[in-house]
């Protein structure tokens, strides 16, 4: 979707501007959802290793935020979502993808289970309108908290030490559990690193106040504010999507067939056709059989990351691109996530990603082997550990 | 708990007409109306005054004969008759079959332009018609499947149709078809009534007026079936006893005076419908002549897509015609008309630009202070003798609403206007009915009080109508159907929608 927004209008502080600001040093500041945020702070890669072995710090307010209550909430939603959220208990947050009628994925997020019929739904793209649209019947209020409602990701293996540090007991908090802590504290142990971490959502002016509350319990624990560089790595590593690089959100595409099915996502899991409609179940049933293209996970041959690579079945037949290729500090790996067509991605044995190199104003191609694997490219243990480890 | 093959809920034109078509291929149908009576919206009457449709002149044959219906019965051929363009100065015009006359039996000098101008449109309406009697194309994935052959062939036919028409005639087809009626018209004639009459035929029952987009459409939609008018020999009550009767005559259960709660549905796949005093009525089949809206709310909106119920919450459906019904105090004819004018039909049109001019507040929600009329006389059952007129524009989201005062002043206005051509009239007159448009959406769920039940506009034709992605009847989970008027081809208790949708029904069951 192609929204022109006046450039003159600039971006907009997030509720932790002042404490960003403060420490980017690389003045290097993107555009997330109208929001000024940061892609760097001061290097990618002292930030990339503070995730993974201490904690990190990244501000996850531009995050659309939207409040679903009402009697029917749970009925709405189900409709809306494709897996069975009767199973999200209250206290808990679940991952979900949402299709429009002809079962290509709108969006992915997750919803966060607050009380009995009351729902928080958080993604990446703006939804109010379908939620609006989708509410129409229910007996529901749909409210976008998106202005309201502060996050801060904080994620690392001593990312239960600095919470503990700064005096908020999430011992008991196992993956996906959320707690209202404090009256104007809710935390949940969720991420977008798969690595042991937890997000903390607050109103928006108390946002200053909780950063300076976990930046110095955070101390003696290596904390270290974040950018999306650092970030996008470890979801890389984490086997995680983004929305508009490794699927099309088919509400922002213009051009027909960019859309995706949750089947050609691998999100296949998320999908529950015992449950009664939900919206594109119909086309679904239909699609499920019939992929175009499947989202594949690649161990990469060497070490250049394949990022944007054309991927070739047997050096000739073009069948795919990489959507998001790095290096894998963590997993000492070359890893790529790619769309690969039908049905080349089910003969995966001969699948070579040309890879493009610029050195020193030198272009260069090299040709790599790709490996398809299961899973994610890097899962600590710690992660899932109850009650987590401090260091 | 009672079984059948399918059920229809709404026993309207179109619900009959559905019910009969299905029943007559052997299927156990049932057809529950709210009302005590059959009929919905053709034959609703308050306090035994006229109903609102007085006249016929889209009954489909063709859905007739699906409902094992004789097309020539005499209810059907009742009586034909003419247009009565009422002046001012008295000096009223005549349209018959085979051209235009003043009062005086003298030939009109626009007599042969109008003449022309009715046969090109009827020529065409002859083409569309092809189209009317099929669901709307498309929706066929095999591409060599005997239903998308028999559409090719059906598509190839209106093709041929128009390429019969010769060079030049096929280019004003497609100039015109897509036009407005007010400079079509006024292309071959000049402004006054004759212009007036075939502006307001073209704008009756729509939120258009004659220089909208597309209301060329409606005047050869008007004209589809060869755009002879009958008033039927008993009225519309006895059109509806007819249908019913063929109903019956297919073994259809008619279950009036009953209200569906809810339409049942299990598995994505409907199973039947639950009534208000609680009976459940099991079929694998349901066929509902409400509207869509109406429909996804008695089966569960979230049975449905939501792009479905967006679509069907932004179907445009603005009812701007009232009924207005004069009781006469006797059998006396009216002043002004000559003793072979009697029973005409009455048209208060005395320009295009008179026409425009009356749609105008109708875009403020206001009602016209000068309202295009068509009336008829009638004599009802009971001996009692009206004029049953249709007064446009009489918007259903009036401004302040249809407060009885409103409804006061759309009668008075009514009496007025006519008076003024037919002096004398008011004397004549001892009691009048007004039926707005939105009393006609609560007493039979047309939405907007709309007889089309969505506008007929170019956007909601077709594959569009009532909306995309579900023009082709079938609506949400497994054997839900929808077949009222808001469906392609559309209403003038025409019967087409109910005959395709019951149609459809059976070939997607197979």
């Amino acid at each position: 979707m192609s929204i022109f927004v006046d450039p003159k209008l600039g971006l907009i502080p997030s509720p932790f501007h002042a404490s960003l600001a403060e420490q980017n040093r690389a003045h290097s500041w993107y555009d997330w959802a109208g929001y000024a945020a940061p892609s760097v702070l001061d290097s990618m890669e002292f930030e990339y290793f503070a995730l993974r072995n201490q904690s990190s710090l990244f501000d996850i307010s531009p995050m659309h935020k939207y409040r679903i209550a009402g009697p029917d909430a749970a009925q709405m939603l189900n409709r809306l979502v494709t897996r069975d959220i009767r199973k999200i208990k209250t206290g808990r947050v679940g991952y979900a993808v949402w299709c429009d009628e002809e079962g290509m994925v709108i969006d992915d997020g997750t919803l966060f289970h607050l009380g009995d019929d009351d729902w928080r739904l958080c993604c990446q793209e703006p939804m109010l309108t379908w939620l609006l649209d989708a509410a129409w019947g229910f007996d529901v209020v749909v409210k976008d908290e998106t202005h309201d409602v502060a996050g801060l990701s904080l994620q690392g293996p001593t990312s239960f030490a600095v919470l503990e540090a700064a005096g908020l007991d999430v011992a008991h908090l196992k993956p996906f559990d959320l707690v209202k802590i404090e009256p104007d504290l809710m935390i949940s142990r969720t991420g977008f690193t798969g690595d042991l971490g937890y997000e903390l959502w607050c109103a928006w002016d108390k946002a200053e106040a909780l950063w300076d509350r976990i930046w110095q319990a955070g101390t003696h624990q290596g904390l270290r504010a974040i950018g999306y560089d650092a970030l996008n790595i470890a979801r890389i590593e984490a086997g995680f999507l983004t929305a508009g690089v490794d699927f099309q959100p088919v509400h922002a595409t213009e051009r027909l067939h960019r859309g995706q099915t949750p089947f050609e996502l691998g999100l296949g899991w998320l999908v529950d056709f015992e449950k009664g409609h939900f919206n594109g179940r119909r086309a679904l049933l239909s699609k499920q059989h019939a992929q175009r293209s499947l989202l594949l996970r690649c161990d990469v041959e060497g070490f250049k990351p394949a990022q944007g690579a054309l991927i070739y079945n047997g050096r000739k037949r073009e069948v795919g691109h990489i959507t998001s290729g790095i290096w894998s500090p963590t997993a000492k790996k070359n890893v790529a996530l790619a769309h690969v067509r039908m049905p080349d991605a089910q003969r995966a044995s001969r699948l070579m990603a040309e890879i493009y190199t610029l050195e020193e104003g030198k272009w260069d191609t090299r040709m790599a082997r790709l490996t398809p694997v299961q899973g994610a490219f890097f899962a600590p243990p710690r992660a899932r550990a109850t009650p987590p480890a401090r260091t | 708990m009672s079984n059948f093959d399918a059920i229809v809920v709404g026993g309207g034109i179109n619900g009959l007409v559905a019910g009969a078509v299905l029943g007559r291929k052997g299927k156990k149908v049932c057809i529950i109306e709210r009302a005590d009576r059959f009929g919905g919206m053709a034959s609703y009457a308050v306090d035994g005054g006229p109903s609102l449709a007085h006249a016929l002149y889209n009954l489909s044959p063709r859905a007739l004969k699906d409902a094992g219906i004789d097309v020539d019965r005499a209810t059907f051929t009742g009586q034909q008759i003419d247009t009565v363009s009422l002046a001012d100065d008295g000096n009223h015009i005549v349209f018959k079959a085979n051209g235009v006359y003043w009062n005086d039996g003298s030939q009109h000098p626009q007599s042969k332009a109008w003449c022309e101008l009715i046969q090109r449109f009827k020529t065409y309406g002859g083409l569309l018609r092809q189209l009317a009697e099929a669901p709307p194309p498309g929706g066929h994935s095999a591409s060599l499947s005997r239903a998308r052959l028999a559409e090719m062939l059906r598509l190839a036919k209106v093709g041929i149709g128009l390429k019969m028409l010769g060079k030049s005639e096929m280019r004003r087809f497609l100039q015109v078809v897509l036009s407005n009626v007010y400079d079509i018209v006024l292309d071959d004639l000049p402004d006054g009534p004759v212009a007036g009459m075939l502006a307001a035929d073209a704008i009756r029952g729509a939120a258009t007026g004659p220089r909208s987009p597309g209301t060329v459409f409606n005047l050869i939609y008007r004209l589809g079936h060869g755009g002879t008018i009958t008033q039927p020999t008993g009225g519309m009550t006895a059109v509806v006893d007819t249908l019913v009767d063929g109903a019956k005559a297919a073994d259809c259960t008619l279950l009036p005076g009953t209200e569906v709660s809810r339409i049942l549905v299990d598995l994505d796949a409907v199973t039947g419908v639950q009534t208000a005093d609680g009976q459940t009525l099991r079929a694998p089949l349901v066929l509902s002549n409400l509207a869509s809206p109406l429909t996804s709310q008695l089966t569960g909106p979230s049975l449905f897509d939501i792009e479905a119920t967006r679509r069907i919450r932004n179907i445009r459906a603005r009812g701007t015609a009232a009924k207005v019904n004069l009781r006469l105090k006797d059998a006396s004819p009216l002043p002004g008309l000559k003793s072979e004018q009697k029973d005409a039909r009455l048209i208060y049109a005395p320009s295009a630009d008179y026409v425009e001019a009356a749609f105008n507040p109708a875009k403020y929600r206001e009602m016209s202070k000068a309202p295009v009329i068509e009336a008829l006389r009638t004599e009802q059952p009971d001996g009692s003798h009206w004029v049953s007129a249709i007064v446009q524009y009489a918007p259903s989201d009036l401004d302040g609403g249809w407060t009885q005062e409103a409804q006061d002043r759309l009668a008075q206005i009514t009496v007025d206007t006519l008076d003024c051509a037919l002096p004398g009239l008011r004397e004549q007159i001892t009691d009048t009915q007004v039926i707005t448009p939105d009393q006609i959406a609560t007493a039979t769920g047309a939405p907007g009080g709309h007889w089309h039940h969505a506008e007929m506009s170019l956007d909601q034709l077709l594959t569009l109508r009532p909306a995309n992605g579900i023009s082709r009847y079938a609506f949400g989970p497994k054997g839900l159907f929808l077949c009222g008027a808001a469906t392609h081809p559309g209403g003038d208790v025409m019967g087409l929608a109910g005959r395709n949708a019951a149609l459809m029904a059976l070939e997607v069951q197979k």
